[in-house]
């Protein structure tokens, strides 16, 4: 934006924009507005109550849905992170950027009921040649590798996140100076020390993003886990499966809102932090790109 | 071509840096090719280059940054090729962005001794012994961005010589710097060299910073070594044709060889005949080769039939235009080569000769240099 | 300290240690893990896709049946119908959100800037089933818009093509990745210099002349990325034609899981190998015409 360019212009711009992000938001937030009328979605009268988010906790299905998904969550950050971080280092050194990029990202582009259904068979015939292994062997212990469980839906998350967090990253990587591990290196710390101390550090932000990124995700997915999962219930498919037929509970939707509040509030707090340090990390920033070079 | 120092002592000790048959490829690349170098303890050497020529790439391999394709590195006789580089006796300052943002001074210049495993409280002795080296005491606490490029460059140098190591690469470390500062810190880095006394070897494609700080230079192009030799003898008698077309304003000129006989050559230029030593060169008659002659020694007169014109060692041509640079007045002579030639001279001329017209450029016998590489 | 002294190294480091020499493994294993549960899996698909038919699984062998079964019958036809509409809503997001991913490059300040991304990120927190699902008392005969609408006197009778039509699907889609649109076309504006935009308006060039000569052949690599992905999940995202779709309406991803809620596993392999032979063919021709490599130049 310069001197010269229509202020007017500037703000109908700002205005289309914010319009967008409400529109985008208003399922959101209509959601929000059911999870605290008493006589539920769709009544005729609106009661304002608390109930239904006391409710939550008593509802066992619910509540025993939200700790898988919790525990799937974690599970799949535990491993999607760190390979998002070798993958990105690799990507660095190696001399075959594409394939990596490619392997990586390639999952962004499949549709998520198609990934899992191929996943399902693959799994599934997995499952049954471990199955003949074992009996070839005259063992059953690997019987039950690849049935349909926690493990494959925990699989199907990995390959769903890593192209997310991988992005993140490579991006946050992209600022880092190699230099630095350089000098590191030249000040005599190994490899992984100078990753610690010097590089990490650095990164920690985006390592962070990427971590809360990936537990988001696997909160709000649907397909893929409820494909392979077997025979536990999370998060979405008892929402979806309320939905499809008797409708949501309202419990659920408090749960929903309630989580969709928590993101909210997530997100809202990055934005005001950023906000309140603009001024200093514009400086800071500023700084950085171009020390003076005249002392 | 120069001497390597002392030839004649049987027990010699190895010398600080050695590179033998060094090597370099990146695939179809060859960024280093057979590069021989011997860097003697407590000297300050010079890489000097164009960029992109190897020198970067030489000093990094020296470093443990990258492995030699061919042939070894050895530090104080012993081979290092294998060695990482925190497994080297090498310490290093970078051209910028090397400083660690999220520690302060301080930190900086300690981290080397905390992974050494010093106590906190010898840390921090050493490394404000290391900062006062570099004259920046009382800036412990401030962080790399609150630096100007010089004090970044010195705290660089800071947590280099903390380490105490006996060799200290140097990557550039001025490239960044305004030109006066340069010059400024240019002496400051000869005078911390000697000081220490520890053998830096330091990267540069400017020529003034190489001759400031160094003992030795050696100059890198196109991956090869082109020459070597102290800093007087590569400005003054450089003996490939590349080193005086890169060290200091020569005036380069190429002809045939027409006789030779003893020391004197003679070469015809663009139709003049042209008399230079041989200095013990091997050249043949009919061959190609080039001429240089430095053009503050290049002297140009309007009368041809000055006194000082010797035969043989002068060139006629058209006057182009002059170039005013305040302390110098540079000439330039279209002397039908192709490029124009240069005459430097310190005074100023009262009347400035016209364009086109016709004068003589000159110089002393001896002052011309052959080369056949 | 012999170590920081700089004499002789001592002959036992001349070895690098175990740790460096065979550290080099480990960035592969990530690349490994991929191959081995999605490429493999994928490329799968077209071997398993041939597979014959049994009562609950399936049987190795040679058997066109499952292609058979999806060419020709109704299902293509509706599997071609919503590439088509997919296709619209990708016009449509690119339409919406690219004006504002160049607004973002250019008038706003570069700290600010990842504060609105953020802002788009937002939507993503909340499951897209919730936001999808949440349309439906949006869009419904007596929903929100028609009520509001018929309230304001702009029409007497409500809309009844919002929902349970191909239009709802759209407004769906739309809905769910306009988002998209905004971070790749965000990234894809990296590839354009803030300068085009002053050198566009000394020489007089209008905002059209501008777009179509100058940021869209830089940008296009980031926008083709973003327009794949949001016409693969079009097509492949069963809930859209699901819970928004009027009868009958079917998209390549709701084929698949009612084929193997159908227990019929082929057909299910046969609709994911052509969704991914279409995937490879699309971006193969990107990368022809674009460079797909370009994208992550800014990263790079």
């Amino acid at each position: 934006m310069n001197d010269y360019d229509n202020i007017w212009g500037h703000r109908a711009k700002w205005a289309y924009l914010l319009l967008i992000v409400f529109v985008l938001m208003s399922p959101v937030f209509y959601v929000m507005y059911i999870s605290f009328n008493l006589n539920g979605f769709g009544a005729a009268r609106y009661v304002f109550t608390w109930k239904w988010y006391g409710m939550i906790f008593s509802d066992q299905l619910l509540m025993q849905a939200l700790r898988w998904t919790m525990t799937l969550a974690v599970m799949t950050t535990i491993v999607t992170v760190p390979f998002a971080l070798l993958a990105a280092k690799l990507y660095k050194i190696s001399e075959q950027k594409l394939l990596i990029v490619f392997l990586m990202l390639a999952p962004l582009f499949v549709a998520p009921d198609i990934l899992g259904s191929a996943l399902l068979v693959f799994f599934k015939n997995l499952n049954g040649s471990f199955k003949s292994l074992g009996v070839l062997l005259g063992t059953d212990m690997f019987d039950a590798w690849f049935r349909l469980s926690f493990l494959t839906a925990w699989i199907g998350l990995v390959i769903y996140t890593i192209p997310y967090a991988f992005i993140v990253i490579l991006i946050t990587m992209g600022r880092f100076r190699t230099e630095q591990t350089e000098a590191a290196r030249a000040c005599g710390a190994s490899g992984w020390r100078a990753f610690w101390d010097i590089e990490f550090p650095q990164i920690r932000a985006g390592v962070f993003s990427a971590c809360s990124f990936t537990v988001i995700l696997c909160f709000n997915e649907y397909t893929r886990t409820s494909l392979l999962k077997g025979g536990f219930d999370t998060f979405t498919t008892v929402l979806v499966s309320q939905m499809l037929n008797e409708g949501m509970s309202e419990q659920s939707y408090a749960m929903s809102s309630f989580m969709s509040f928590v993101a909210i509030a997530f997100i809202g707090g990055i934005i005001l932090y950023t906000l309140v340090r603009s001024e200093a990390l514009a400086r800071e920033a500023r700084a950085k790109a171009e020390p003076i070079m005249s002392t | 071509m120069s001497a390597l120092g002392n030839t004649d002592m049987t027990a010699t000790k190895p010398a600080a840096v050695e590179v033998r048959g060094l090597a370099k490829h990146y695939g179809s690349v060859i960024a280093l090719q057979d590069v021989n170098i011997k860097i003697e303890a407590g000297e300050y050497f010079v890489l000097l280059g164009p960029s992109g020529g190897g020198k970067t790439t030489l000093l990094r391999t020296i470093g443990g940054f990258h492995k030699p394709t061919k042939g070894a590195v050895l530090l104080h006789g012993q081979d290092v090729s294998h060695l990482p580089p925190d497994k080297r006796p090498t310490s290093m300052v970078f051209q910028s962005y090397a400083l660690f943002p999220h520690m302060n001074v301080l930190q900086n210049v300690g981290y080397g001794l905390k992974v050494a495993g010093l106590s906190k409280r010898d840390n921090q002795d050493k490394s404000a012994a290391a900062l006062e080296l570099v004259g920046l005491t009382g800036f412990e606490s401030r962080k790399p961005h609150e630096l100007s490029g010089g004090q970044q460059q010195r705290v660089q140098l800071a947590r280099a010589m903390v380490l105490e190591r006996d060799i200290l690469l140097l990557d550039e470390p001025l490239a960044a710097l305004d030109a006066q500062l340069r010059k400024d810190m240019c002496l400051e880095l000869k005078h911390l060299q000697e000081k220490v006394g520890i053998t830096f070897i330091h990267v540069t494609h400017n020529q003034e910073e190489a001759m400031t700080v160094a003992d030795r230079i050696a100059l890198i192009a196109s991956g090869e070594l082109v020459e070597h030799g102290n800093a007087r003898d590569i400005y003054r008698a450089p003996d490939r044709t590349f080193t005086a077309s890169f060290v200091g304003e020569n005036n380069m000129m190429s002809g045939a060889v027409t006789d030779v006989s003893g020391d004197k050559v003679t070469v015809t230029v663009n139709d003049t005949v042209v008399h230079v030593d041989r200095r013990d060169k091997a050249v043949s008659t009919g061959e190609k080769v080039s001429l240089s002659i430095r053009s503050e020694l290049t002297r140009m007169t309007l009368d041809p039939d000055d006194a000082q014109v010797q035969s043989g060692h002068a060139l006629t041509g058209s006057y182009r235009e002059a170039v005013y640079l305040g302390l110098t007045t540079s000439h330039l002579v279209d002397v039908g080569t192709g490029h124009d030639l240069v005459c430097r001279v310190v005074d100023d001329l009262d009347v400035l000769p016209q364009k086109d017209q016709p004068v003589t450029l000159y110089w002393r016998a001896g002052d011309l240099r052959l080369h056949t590489q | 300290m012999s170590e920081i002294s700089g004499g002789m190294i001592p002959a036992a480091t001349y070895k690098a240690s175990l740790m460096e020499r065979s550290s080099g493994w480990i960035f592969y294993v990530p690349i490994v893990f991929m191959i081995l549960f999605f490429a493999i899996p994928m490329a799968l698909t077209v071997v398993f896709s041939f597979f014959e038919r049994t009562m609950f699984w399936m049987e190795p062998g040679f058997s066109l049946k499952a292609y058979e079964n999806f060419f020709f019958s109704a299902r293509l036809k509706n599997f071609l119908s919503s590439m088509y509409y997919s296709l619209i809503a990708v016009v449509i997001c690119f339409i919406l959100g690219f004006p504002i991913a160049v607004f973002l490059r250019r008038s706003v300040p570069q700290v600010a800037q990842h504060r609105v991304i953020l802002l788009f990120i937002l939507p993503f927190m909340v499951s897209e089933i919730i936001r999808i699902f949440a349309l439906r008392p949006v869009l419904q005969r007596n929903g929100l818009i028609n009520t509001a609408l018929q309230n304001l006197g702009i029409i007497d009778e409500p809309l009844t093509i919002l929902i349970y039509s191909h239009t709802g699907v759209i407004i769906g889609e739309v809905l769910s990745f306009l988002p998209f649109i905004v971070f790749a076309g965000f990234l894809a504006m990296e590839a354009v210099p803030k300068y085009i935009f002053e050198v566009c308006d000394d020489i007089g060039a209008g905002p059209f002349a501008r777009f179509r000569d100058v940021i869209l052949p830089l940008a296009a690599p980031g926008i083709f990325a973003g327009s794949v992905f949001i016409f693969v999940n079009g097509i492949g995202v069963a809930l859209l034609p699901n819970i928004l779709g009027g009868p009958g309406a079917v998209n390549a991803g709701l084929i698949a899981t009612q084929a193997i809620a159908a227990l019929d596993f082929p057909l299910a392999m046969a609709i994911s190998a052509i969704m991914m032979l279409t995937l490879m063919g699309l971006l193969y021709i990107g990368h022809r015409i674009f460079d797909l490599t370009k994208i992550l130049a800014p990263i790079n």
